[in-house]
């Protein structure tokens, strides 16, 4: 298995700073010739090694249909992601290992209605998502994003958010949850706002949601008194991970393994797991 | 395949295990600080399989090492260089004498999660190069309970060779695997061959040994309830007398949850994979400060739940074994026995 | 040495009189003449309570968790467990009025082989040294004697002890069963974890478990108090007590023969200033 475990060099093609917390890492394969062979589904997940400190688990943030590159966004919380924001810089290198885990169920997402619900940091793997949706946009119907973060300062992504409003086949709904000056969007937690503002199509409506779990939890439950069915809703989860393939025995729930069943399950799936949350 | 069985007296199975430790790498229970643990042995006298039950630590580290080298990294000019210094699996074949029978179950269990979906090469390659030979279970230890869990130990293939002591005085040497098959013909010459009454006195010897048991369990009735009792408030009981560490997981033959970690002196650095253990505080904390598993009960919950009914769920055996090492090694004497027989019954 | 009737009277009275939450004792386990720690909360549980001399746990390491932190408890203690409660006491981890302390005036505790424990046998207070209320016949406080070990130890040359200590530390699995069952190890983040700190390795290797339990044994240096729950707890059976002894009598021969945890207050030798302390070592 160790060989499973070594990871191949990435160089930091770009460093983009989010939010104050949030940084974005655009990484390419040092040796081009992998590039090629390095083939994802939104959803999915890479292991990130900053040599020296140690590896962490994150959902690569950009589709595989925008060639050449990977995103990953990283929020700065443990060890190992302060030393990436400290130490890693552009033209530096990190170790990756991947991709793991299952992907959006795109099959069955085509000829539907997409509301993505996305908070924080959570829209990281829905980005991949949108991104990919965007590319193939004919395969969809309608196309809402619903994004809410805790301030202005706090959302991420802001230039493709820009370019997402001015994209006329998405309707983009924003959100942050108290008011502040020279915010002309939305104010207040994105349950109420889904609630109130969004008014969504629950016929022929897939919904795909990510975020803190605080906001998951009232998210599900303002989805459920909207009408939506669980296996309708679709989500990405956060656990503790360190192989990604199995093996290491950490991300289990029940006997589900999350990093090989998921992370990405269906509400459905969710309610049948046992309650470690 | 026919497969074989030899016969003859104690004297004689010493000297066919000298005869091993003469042309093999050998490992056996070898004694260290009052603990038995398989180590190479390099002469004959050192030989000593029959080493008590539960003062023996699981064959496991021979095959899934405590620590192990997964690459080694350096920071030059021209950027990383990452070698892959994954430490050698095993080259040539080995053989491991006095295994336990609740050892060499212990491995056909783990076959299961290192096969499935990414294949664990050097696993696989550990497990095909060894020959692994069972030592005489004569008398059920203390916290013994194999024969509790779906495990019929006189049809077990999970050694290549099985050594019976015969309640007639004579001991048996059975090939139980093609490949111990192949090992006796090679290894056991000088032995006569033999054929069904001999089965007989082992089948005595078996039921001698069955009976033995001071733990029984109705395993079938045990997983059944078990499925159930994920909020039972057992759990919390259970757990208030643990302390915490690890050292039910690292001395189970079955455990097999890792971590890894990164060592850096300068520019350069090694990555080692090492046990880990689902008791510990950190094993799920996350980097946000979110821990689905702060108390003590949820931890206990899912070691006792993974063992008995999640690993059973996904891979169709049970991940305890039986062997009562935990028991033996834990600081306060927890049972898992008595854990799960107490949270099923409540 | 067998005060198990007088404990369980013990315990019920205060169960009775409702003076307690719960109480920290031992019971048999029913086989191989063994005894485990076990935490009572009903009048009615009193009855598996025993103390005999394979009483050996040092129960004083349940009072570090949170379900008996703020808890009123009754609990058993024989000499060198009283000094770490001693020790807790003073470092602020349980409040006294908290506490119903049995204490024990110990004859020794056998260890697996059936013999007098060695720590016991070398003991220099087997009489509780705090108590609410205190069994048997005290005999004192008994001359301080160099473990038999440490002066085998003494006489190696330095490559040899190295040597020695090598082979030890080759059989640690990492499993830190001897911190958690230390009374003393409360801390909640511990310096030697992989998770919590970059310093120490994380991996399994000799030079790993070296790093670890040296340092380990030096944060307990003037705090030890002998009781080997530690070595009791090891499942690969090191000599644990080999790290702590060489401490502690270093420190008692350099810190006006002091011992940890035999007055109540008495921070240890690390944590207090004296003018005659040594200071030969400073350069």
């Amino acid at each position: 298995m160790e060989q499973l475990l070594v990871p191949t060099i990435c160089t930091v093609d770009q460093l983009i700073e989010e939010t104050p917390d949030v940084r974005t890492y655009r990484l390419k394969f040092k040796d081009d010739s992998l590039t090629d062979s390095f083939k994802w589904l939104p959803g999915q997940f890479v292991e990130f090694s900053l040599l020296g400190s140690g590896e962490c688990t994150f959902c690569i943030a950009s589709s595989a249909t925008r060639k050449g590159y990977f995103d990953c966004s990283i929020k700065r919380a443990g060890i190992v992601t302060a030393d990436i924001h400290n130490e890693l810089d552009e033209g530096d290198e990190v170790g990756i290992r991947g991709p793991y885990g299952n992907w959006f169920p795109l099959e069955e997402l085509k000829g539907k209605n997409l509301l993505f619900i996305g908070g924080g940091i959570g829209l990281a793997p829905l980005r991949s998502l949108i991104q990919y949706a965007i590319d193939t946009r004919n395969e969809y119907k309608d196309f809402t994003i619903l994004y809410g973060a805790r301030t202005s300062a706090d959302i991420c992504y802001k230039e493709e958010i820009e370019e997402w409003k001015n994209n006329e086949s998405l309707k983009v709904i924003l959100t942050i949850d108290k008011a502040e000056e020279k915010w002309k969007e939305h104010v207040g937690v994105v349950p109420k706002i889904l609630e109130e503002k969004v008014n969504p199509v629950v016929e022929n409506t897939k919904v795909i949601t990510c975020g803190p779990p605080i906001m998951i939890k009232y998210t599900l439950m303002s989805l459920d008194k909207l009408g939506f069915a669980p296996k309708d809703v679709v989500t990405t989860l956060e656990m503790k991970m360190q192989c990604g393939f199995g093996k290491c025995g950490r991300c289990n729930i029940g006997s589900t393994y999350v990093c090989k069943d998921g992370p990405v399950f269906t509400y459905e799936e969710l309610q049948k797991l046992p309650d470690e949350f | 395949m026919n497969l074989t069985t030899y016969i003859t007296e104690p004297a004689g199975l010493q000297s066919f295990y000298e005869a091993i430790v003469a042309t093999n790498e050998t490992y056996a229970p070898v004694e260290k600080l009052g603990k038995f643990d398989y180590k190479q042995i390099k002469t004959p006298p050192e030989c000593q399989p029959d080493s008590p039950i539960e003062q023996t630590m699981s064959i496991k580290p021979l095959f899934f090492p405590k620590s192990a080298r997964v690459m080694k990294y350096e920071a030059t000019a021209e950027g990383t260089d990452v070698t892959d210094t994954t430490e050698d699996p095993l080259a040539g074949k080995r053989v491991i004498l006095g295994v336990k029978h609740c050892d060499a179950r212990g491995l056909q269990v783990l076959d299961e999660v290192y096969k499935w979906d990414y294949i664990d090469t050097d696993y696989q390659k550990r497990r095909e190069n060894t020959i692994i030979i069972s030592a005489r279970c004569e008398q059920a230890a203390t916290h013994c309970f194999c024969t509790s869990l779906d495990y019929d130990v006189e049809q077990s293939d999970a050694m290549d060779v099985a050594v019976i002591n015969g309640l007639d005085g004579k001991v048996y040497i059975q090939a139980r695997t093609e490949k111990g098959e192949h090992f006796l013909k090679e290894n056991a010459s000088g032995l006569a061959a033999t054929n069904g009454s001999a089965l007989e006195e082992m089948k005595k010897q078996y039921q001698a040994f069955s009976g033995s048991f001071r733990l029984k369990m109705d395993y079938k009735e045990i997983n059944g309830k078990m499925q159930s009792r994920f909020e039972s408030p057992a759990f919390e009981e259970v757990a208030t007398n643990c302390v915490s560490c690890n050292t039910c997981a690292f001395v189970c033959p079955t455990c097999h949850c890792f971590k890894i970690t990164d060592e850096r002196i300068r520019d350069e650095g090694v990555r080692y994979k090492s046990y880990d253990s689902c008791n510990n505080i950190y094993f799920t904390l996350m980097a946000g400060g979110h821990n689905p598993r702060p108390a003590k009960y949820r931890r206990w919950r899912q070691r006792a739940m993974h063992k008995f009914v999640y690993y059973k769920e996904r891979f169709g055996v049970n991940l305890c074994v039986g062997c009562g090492k935990c028991t033996i090694s834990c600081p306060v004497n927890i049972s898992i026995f008595e854990v799960v027989n107490q949270v099923s019954n409540v | 040495m067998d005060y198990t009737m007088q404990i369980q009277d013990t315990a019920a009275r205060l169960f009775s009189e409702e003076k307690i939450d719960l109480f920290i004792g031992y019971r048999s386990t029913g086989f191989d003449n063994n005894q485990v720690p076990v935490l009572i909360h009903h009048y009615q549980d009193v009855e598996q309570l025993v103390f005999t001399d394979k009483s050996v746990f040092n129960l004083t390491n349940y009072l570090k968790y949170e379900y008996t932190r703020n808890k009123r408890v009754g609990l058993v203690v024989k000499g060198c467990d009283s000094r770490s409660l001693n020790l807790m006491l003073t470092e602020n981890q349980v409040k006294r009025e908290n506490l119903f302390i049995i204490g024990i005036a110990c004859e020794g505790v056998m260890n697996e082989q059936g013999e007098k424990a060695q720590n016991c046998v070398e003991c220099v207070m087997p009489d509780a040294v705090i108590y609410d209320e205190l069994l048997g016949a005290p005999t004192g406080q008994r001359e301080y004697q160099v473990n038999a070990d440490i002066n085998e130890l003494a006489e190696q040359p330095l490559i040899e002890r190295g040597t020695h200590f090598e082979e030890i530390f080759e059989n640690c699995i990492r499993c830190n069963a001897c911190r958690h069952s230390c009374p003393l190890c409360y801390c909640n983040k511990c310096c030697i974890d992989q998770e919590t700190s970059t310093l120490y390795q994380g991996s399994n290797t000799t030079s790993g478990a070296f790093h670890a339990l040296m340092t380990w044994s030096l944060h307990l240096a003037g705090r030890c108090v002998d009781c080997r729950n530690c070595e009791k707890a090891c499942p690969s059976h090191l000599p644990l007590h080999l790290l702590h002894k060489q401490n502690e009598q270093v420190i008692y021969e350099n810190f006006q023969e002091h011992l940890a945890g035999m007055i109540k207050d008495d921070r240890g030798a690390f944590y207090k200033y004296s003018m005659s302390d040594p200071d030969d070592f400073i350069m």
